[in-house]
């Protein structure tokens, strides 16, 4: 059954209700507000008489306090003396049509004027029938937003999603194509800037510079509380090592995300590291290397991890928490040793050479995404020292 | 499809509110009863919607339905089905949602309960009770839409808050609303009779049983919330003057004035302005609570949201009901100018001093919730308002309170003598000397010695006031034995409040493995810690062995997990008991076996919540109380 068939019959079942009760009104209390009162005060003269036996009054003031019930009484009675008259006539058969049509116009508008344009009662059967082939595959979302941008190339929102849905499936360039059409379409919006600004430093081997830069600013102008810019605009601060502005814009970022959210504890995690690392001294070093050996385990060669990332990468033993050298690879590319070398660091500012104990780091991600995610699964090194050029063996 | 379904719902909950305020009102004036009746079966449509929508939430929870930002947000498919429930009113749009239902609920209720109320002054209360459904009908689906869709489907979920991942969570919540909102009843009470200028003895017979039973959930509340905190934190207290907590607290401290207030209202007449203010204020404070939560302002356990748009609502709905109903207010004051008079020493008057300091602790608590705030928001600052603030003021208004208590009781009505109460007041004054003597020379805790006086104090009047009524075979009604009950709870929780806080023992220390340490007489032995795996979580699993004078009574596993967020928890351990409580909550791993570990001692602090139980069950037994359930027939 349709969407608006189910509506119709919510909207049926109402009306029938309403009808009922206009032709055969629910029988009205006999009481009125002026006997209800008589009753309650008569009440309220038993109850003096109770306290009088209870010795919860004195009987001096007995008579005292049954004439002020009395008093009340003829106050309450004078008050209630303008009542409405009311008829019992039928409500006529036009006023029972305006609150039905009322009902059905007035429902059916609020429901279009909530929801917005894309997720009319069309779109929920695709998403549905996209649901019903649990997992939905990134490429028929694609393959559905580029049809939707076929019939509306100015959907800046449809671009946005595109990009992102292309950014999942490491289409990296097409990916910023795509933020590229929505940024020209609709600049203002703080979350593609954010995402566009992401997925353009991803393309510079996590390079927070340049336009990257550019764009996170362009965020924080339109939205200064945004906790997503802010937190880009540390990393924008970090590759400059500007450590002091680092920790204030993810103080911030912090302070702005709910309790409930779990990436409070990785932004604090990493301000932890932060200021642990902003006394470390930074040693100029030779060339140095380390040779990770990987073995994954027989589940992990199963077709369904195939194209799963593999993020391969050394962090500081202590300090900031992201890879100081990092290594990103398709699980069904991978040939078992990777060499994490200079040209593989992150920062431009911070080499690997540079670098003494760190822990070598690898993670299974169906996202690739940089943070971990939720279902990753990871193995870490002992501490290891790079100036040994060490050779490690992680077991995944 | 489901979600649809359940937003479609949610809007035809809210056209049946605006039909619910209209027709009835068109009705009224144009005095035709077949628009009049309308307000039931209207007000029945809405809360069958609003229950409908409610299921079909919880039913995409269940479905692990990923398509619905809100359940993709707060829910995953390793969640415990028992917590895929509770997540429904886990973050912010369901809990609204909760609200909205037992908002309708409690109007359900009054409609189907009230066939004592003459039908005209049903159909206002039922008025306005629509008024404020339409607010929050409207907040829910401008701001706070529970079936949002997500354009691109996640195929796993994120993690429901861990610390909400327990069974006190699951009741805290819908217990606290019951409260809140069932403080809207006598504020449509009040305001029905403030419309109609008619402030009579029809509306305050009939909104004390309400506001009873509203009293009695927001204690429930109250109660299972510090339970909760106590166990689940990992920190031992029970009260943390957090902003959050201190907002449910002033409700219930103008609750507790105005269940006060409504009894004098009720039977003598008087204070009738202090009434109608006290049921205003009551309903605005729950609505300031929501505010305070809802917008951001305040960050603790309790906030959803980070959101300015929805506090700016709430902020905007708020003025509207607390400047709307005070106008009216001051439009009808001409009609509460009663002419009943009463002695300075009664029960009339003793009621209210209680009412003023009520009302004074409720400032205090105001004061120091949202000085910070104001502060902050001038620009001059971030300052803190802390415990000592609150424990000191709070006390210091509270005790003059808890003496009064137990003497008003036993006051006569309109006037009394002082030497008939100099003469109970100084035979159980006596005892209660004696007893605290006695106490004195065996403690040297001032604070405990206080409130061993105040408990026996209250108790003693209390037993004396039952035995008085056995004697005299004076009727013993719900009313009373409610009253005696609630008084007894204060005297309870005092006692147990105190002596936890002042004698509890709390160390914090590193344990090697078989190593054992002394606490009061416990020894505490430390085993080691295990590793274990939940359903959604992996954790340390500490072992320690509890011995009390040579003999084994506990074997407590304090847990530290780690949820798939990478959230950690602490799951603290307790070996319970009436006089005592043994709390273990596991720190970090030192290395070598080696783990920080806080161990506790809390004495009697079972009375603190045991008080507030006596308290809520004082409240509905009073609420039941026979006067409320007799026919008034319309013959008579």
């Amino acid at each position: 059954m349709s969407l608006y068939l189910w509506f119709t019959l919510m909207l049926v079942v109402s009306a029938l209700w309403l009808i009922w009760f206009l032709c055969r009104p629910l029988k009205t209390s006999a009481l009125n507000l002026e006997k209800s009162n008589i009753v309650l005060g008569r009440q309220k003269q038993a109850e003096l008489e109770q306290d009088l036996q209870s010795d919860l009054i004195d009987k001096q003031v007995f008579e005292q306090a049954k004439d002020e019930i009395v008093q009340t009484l003829s106050i309450e009675i004078k008050q209630t003396s303008d009542t409405i008259d009311s008829t019992q006539q039928s409500v006529p058969i036009w006023l029972i049509a305006l609150i039905v049509v009322f009902l059905f116009g007035a429902s059916l508008f609020v429901y279009r004027s909530l929801t917005s344009q894309s997720i009319t009662a069309q779109n929920v059967a695709t998403m549905q029938t996209l649901q019903a082939q649990k997992p939905p595959t990134l490429a028929q979302s694609i393959v559905s937003i580029k049809k939707r941008l076929k019939e509306k190339p100015d959907d800046a929102k449809a671009w946005r999603i595109l990009g992102l849905a292309l950014f999942e499936s490491d289409e990296i360039s097409q990916s910023l194509e795509a933020y590229e059409r929505s940024y020209q379409l609709a600049p203002k919006n703080v979350e593609m800037l954010v995402e566009y600004a992401s997925t353009l430093a991803t393309s510079q081997n996590n390079q927070f510079t340049g336009r990257v830069s550019t764009l996170v600013r362009e965020a924080l102008e339109i939205n200064a509380n945004s906790s997503d810019a802010l937190y880009l605009a540390g990393w924008v601060a970090l590759s400059v090592q500007q450590f002091d502005l680092t920790q204030k814009l993810w103080q911030k970022a912090l302070s702005l995300l709910p309790e409930n959210q779990p990436e409070r504890v990785i932004l604090q995690r990493m301000l932890n590291e932060l200021s642990q690392t902003q006394n470390e001294d930074i040693q100029p070093a030779q060339q140095h290397q380390v040779t990770l050996n990987i073995t994954l385990s027989k589940r992990l060669h199963q077709a369904e991890f195939q194209n799963h990332y593999l993020m391969i990468y050394v962090k500081a033993m202590r300090g900031r928490p992201m890879p100081i050298a990092i290594v990103k690879i398709k699980v069904k590319d991978f040939a078992g040793v990777v060499t994490l070398t200079d040209e593989n660091s992150v920062m431009s500012t911070r080499k690997l050479s540079q670098s003494s104990k760190v822990l070598a780091v690898v993670r299974l991600s169906k996202s690739g995404s940089a943070i971990r995610q939720v279902g990753d699964i990871e193995a870490v090194s002992q501490v290891i020292d790079v100036r040994d050029d060490p050779t490690v063996e992680l077991k995944l | 499809m489901l979600p649809e379904i359940g937003h479609f719902a949610l809007i035809l909950s809210l056209i049946a509110a605006v039909l619910q305020v209209v027709l009835p009102s068109v009705g009224m004036l144009r005095g035709s009863v077949a628009l009049m009746q309308l307000s039931r079966p209207l007000l029945w449509m809405q809360f069958f919607w609003i229950a409908v929508s409610f299921a079909l939430l919880m039913n995409a929870f269940m479905m692990d339905d990923f398509s619905v930002k809100y359940v993709a947000n707060n829910s995953n498919t390793q969640l415990p089905d028992m917590f895929k429930v509770s997540a429904v009113w886990g973050a912010h749009e369901g809990s609204l949602l909760l609200w909205a239902l037992i908002l309708s609920a409690w109007s359900v209720a009054v409609s189907i309960f009230s066939k004592r109320l003459p039908t005209q002054v049903l159909n206002h209360i039922l008025i306005i009770l629509g008024l404020i459904s339409i607010g929050f009908l409207l907040f829910l689906l401008l701001t706070s839409n529970p079936f949002e869709r997500l354009d691109v489907v996640p195929t796993q979920g994120r993690e429901l808050n861990p610390l909400l991942q327990d069974f006190g969570l699951i009741i805290h919540p819908p217990m606290l609303y019951m409260g809140y909102v069932g403080m809207a009843v006598p504020f449509a009470f009040v305001l029905s009779s403030l419309i109609r200028g008619q402030l009579d003895s029809t509306w305050l017979r009939w909104s004390r049983p309400w506001t009873l039973v509203a009293w009695a959930f927001l204690t429930f509340g109250i109660v299972l919330g510090s339970w909760w905190a106590y166990y689940e934190l990992g920190w031992g207290g029970w009260w943390f003057w957090d902003p959050v907590e201190n907002a449910s607290f002033m409700p219930w401290l103008v609750a507790t004035a105005l269940v006060h207030s409504l009894s004098v209202s009720e039977k003598r007449g008087a204070f009738k302005h202090w009434t109608v203010l006290l049921a205003i204020s009551g309903f605005s404070l729950s609505l300031l609570g929501t505010f305070l939560v809802r917008s951001g302002i305040l960050t603790s356990v309790h906030s959803f949201a980070v959101d300015p748009e929805r506090g700016l609502f709430i902020l905007i709905f708020l003025m509207i009901v607390v400047g709307g109903s005070l106008g009216l207010y001051a439009r009808r004051a001409s009609l509460m100018r009663s002419g009943n008079q009463f002695a300075p020493l009664s029960r009339e008057s003793v009621l209210l001093i209680n009412n003023i300091l009520l009302v004074a602790a409720t400032l205090v608590v105001f004061l120091g919730t949202m000085y910070p705030l104001l502060f902050a928001s001038l620009g001059l600052g971030k300052i803190s308002v802390g415990a000592p603030y609150f424990d000191f003021m709070f006390v210091i208004v509270m005790i003059p309170a808890v003496l009064v208590m137990a003497i008003g009781a036993f006051l006569r009505w309109k006037k009394d003598s002082v030497d008939r109460v100099t003469d109970v007041i100084i035979h159980t004054a006596f005892v209660a000397f004696t007893i605290t003597l006695i106490t004195y020379l065996s403690l040297d805790n001032i604070a405990v010695v206080l409130a061993v006086f105040l408990f026996v104090w209250v108790v003693l009047h209390s037993l004396l006031l039952l035995a008085q009524r056995l004697i005299r075979k004076n009727n013993i009604n719900g009313a009373f034995l409610g009253m005696l009950l609630a008084h007894i709870g204060i005297a309870v929780f005092l006692l147990g409040a105190t002596v936890t806080t002042q004698y509890g023992v709390e160390k914090d220390i590193k344990m090697s493995p078989n190593e054992t340490v002394e606490i009061e007489g416990y020894s505490f032995t430390f085993k080691g810690v295990d590793d274990f795996k939940g359903q959604n979580y992996t954790g340390h699993k500490g072992v320690i062995e509890v011995a009390y004078q040579g003999g084994k009574i506990a074997t407590l596993e304090p847990e530290k997990r780690q949820y798939v967020t990478g959230m950690p928890m602490t799951e603290a351990a307790i070996d319970p008991s009436f006089y005592r409580d043994i709390y273990v909550a596991l720190g970090e791993s030192l290395g070598e076996g080696v783990w920080s570990l806080r161990l506790y001692y809390k004495p009697l602090i079972r009375w603190i919540w045991l008080g507030g139980l006596f308290i809520a069950f004082g409240a509905l037994l009073a609420a039941f109380d026979r006067r409320y359930c007799i026919k008034v027939k319309a013959k008579s």
